[in-house]
């Protein structure tokens, strides 16, 4: 279970985040939405500390981290609870597919090359890139490039993912393939976070969908509810907007 | 000047100018050593913007990139024994050599500081962030991912700078090293063949600058071989890209040629 209590992040003297509280259960898909600027990547950077909150508290699984307070093991420490997927895929463009797996696991996790090796192996198989394992990222295209960051960051065993816009450097006609893949991670009961604008992704695959706007969550609840019954008029707006065939009575 | 032009002696001076070449590749080597750690401890503070170091750091490299040379080697040679006379050390008696290769260690450092900054700050910082997200401490993330890629995109500059040095030691003839120009002066000054002891001379640099060009290049592509595309897609991002190492091989360099004397 991830558990966010009070997180603020300011960026100078523009707060980003104001006071976000998210709870998001083992085994849950939690997808947040919101307009460009709202804070989701803020967030999400939060939650592995690759942004320092400015307060708050997270608590992942049975490890709390208090953020006015967190030393660099702390840090550590928290790290190795999450893993991400990112917009830009940040393969390690000097690693093959296999190797970029391997990395977190042996430098990380100090497993024998072998059993990482292994290990990695059956992960690049079950993302579809079983003939790809000695590719350079550099020789591979955006979705097989996104693939492989999914499964680098499954190979951590991390106890969520978060997916920040996973799909939405791709061209259009290799969005499915990275969403079919995070479909079925998901129904695998992996914990995850993601932020993204496919809305028939979210429809099908959250749990939960968070709302957010202006640095705050709106409006939060399951994707049936907050997509049919939006109560709130932010909320409203901004699905009209994205998905202008659906009518929603304002 | 000096007796009719004869090209014999373009030959017969050949063994005697090679018999000084590991002088020569001496100075280079012990000056390219002090200019890889020179380099690491200057570009550092940079990197991460140390307070005060960062401003010593900016003052050390305009200094050498600013100023000529053939003053640094007069400065260090002449200047640095009175200087510590004065704290009541006595390096006057140190050979030459150590001048030399100090100072041109201290002015390849200069440069490659500037290098190796530039290319580790090419490294993409997202790559570094996912370094971090799987729980890579700040030392791993340096060594596994940046510089393996800093290394990559350095070696052009490098290799660059591995040639300048090459010609400018030809610079420590006028302390009274004998490498190999201050040989050629002195095979021309005996023989009056002045002319034939610098083409003799000239094409020896050449070719060990074109052979060193071509083992790093080498090396350049060892490193790089993770970008060696497949596809003809990929092969036009890897032009792009190879259109911006130039670009910083370009900017490092406008700043090599101010300085060479
Ligand atoms: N490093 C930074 N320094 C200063 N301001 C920042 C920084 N990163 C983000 N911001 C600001 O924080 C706000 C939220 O940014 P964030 O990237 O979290 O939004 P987002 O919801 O992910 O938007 P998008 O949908 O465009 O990705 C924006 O106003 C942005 O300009
Ligand atoms: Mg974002």
């Amino acid at each position: 279970m991830i558990k966010l209590t009070h997180i603020s992040k300011s960026f100078g003297r523009h707060q980003v985040l104001k006071q976000i509280d998210l709870t998001v259960e083992k085994g849950e898909v939690v997808v947040i939405l919101g307009p460009s600027g709202s804070g989701k990547t803020t967030l999400l950077r939060c939650v592995n500390y690759l942004e320092k909150p400015s307060d708050g508290e997270i608590a992942i699984g049975d490890y709390r981290l208090s953020c006015k307070h967190a030393s660099k093991k702390d840090i550590h420490q928290l790290r190795q609870k999450s893993a991400m997927v990112f917009q830009q895929y940040n393969l390690f463009k000097h690693k093959t597919a296999l190797e970029n797996v391997m990395e977190g696991l042996v430098v990380v996790k100090k497993l024998p090359k072998e059993e990482a090796k292994t290990r990695s192996i059956a992960l690049l198989e079950k993302v579809g890139l079983g003939s790809k394992l000695d590719a350079y990222p550099s020789q591979l295209s955006g979705g097989q490039q996104q693939r492989v960051g999914i499964a680098r960051a499954l190979a951590l065993e991390p106890e969520v993912i978060l997916f920040d816009e996973p799909t939405s450097a791709l061209d259009p006609e290799l969005v499915g393939e990275v969403l079919a893949v995070i479909r079925k991670i998901a129904k695998e009961g992996i914990t995850m976070i993601v932020v993204t604008h496919e809305m028939g992704f979210a429809r099908d695959v959250a749990n939960h969908v968070v709302f957010m706007d202006g640095g705050v969550i709106v409006e939060e609840g399951p994707p049936a509810e907050l997509f049919n019954h939006p109560k709130e008029e932010r909320t409203k707006q901004f699905l009209k907007r994205i998905t202008p065939e659906l009518n929603y009575s304002i | 000047m000096g007796a009719p032009f004869d090209y014999t002696y373009i030959f017969s001076y050949f063994p005697k100018l090679l018999s000084t070449l590991g002088i020569t590749l001496l100075i280079v080597a012990g000056s390219l050593l002090v200019g890889i750690i020179i380099g690491f401890l200057i570009a550092l503070p940079r990197l991460y913007r140390i307070p005060v170091l960062n401003t010593l750091a900016r003052v050390y490299v305009s200094f050498f990139r600013g100023t000529p040379i053939l003053i640094q080697l007069f400065l260090f040679y002449y200047g640095l024994p009175e200087i510590l006379k004065l704290v009541h050390i006595d390096i006057s008696k140190a050979p030459v050599l150590v001048f030399v290769i100090l100072t041109y260690g201290l002015h390849t450092g200069a440069f490659m500081s500037e290098t190796i900054r530039a290319s580790v700050t090419a490294v993409d910082r997202g790559q570094v962030e996912a370094a971090y997200a799987m729980g890579m401490k700040g030392h791993q993330a340096f060594t596994r991912i940046v510089l393996p890629q800093a290394l990559a995109i350095a070696v052009p500059v490098f290799s660059n700078l591995v040639i300048a040095l090459l010609k400018d030691t030809s610079l420590a003839f006028t302390l009274g090293v004998m490498e190999m120009t201050g040989k050629a002066e002195t095979l021309g000054a005996l023989t009056q063949h002045f002319v034939e002891a610098y083409i003799s001379l000239a094409l020896i640099y050449l070719v060990v600058s074109f052979t060193l060009e071509k083992l790093l290049l080498m090396a350049e592509r060892r490193l790089l071989r993770h970008e060696q595309p497949d596809s003809t897609g990929n092969r036009r991002f890897r032009l792009q890209r190879k259109r911006g190492y130039r670009r910083l091989v370009a900017g490092i360099e406008s700043g090599k040629g101010g300085a060479e004397a």
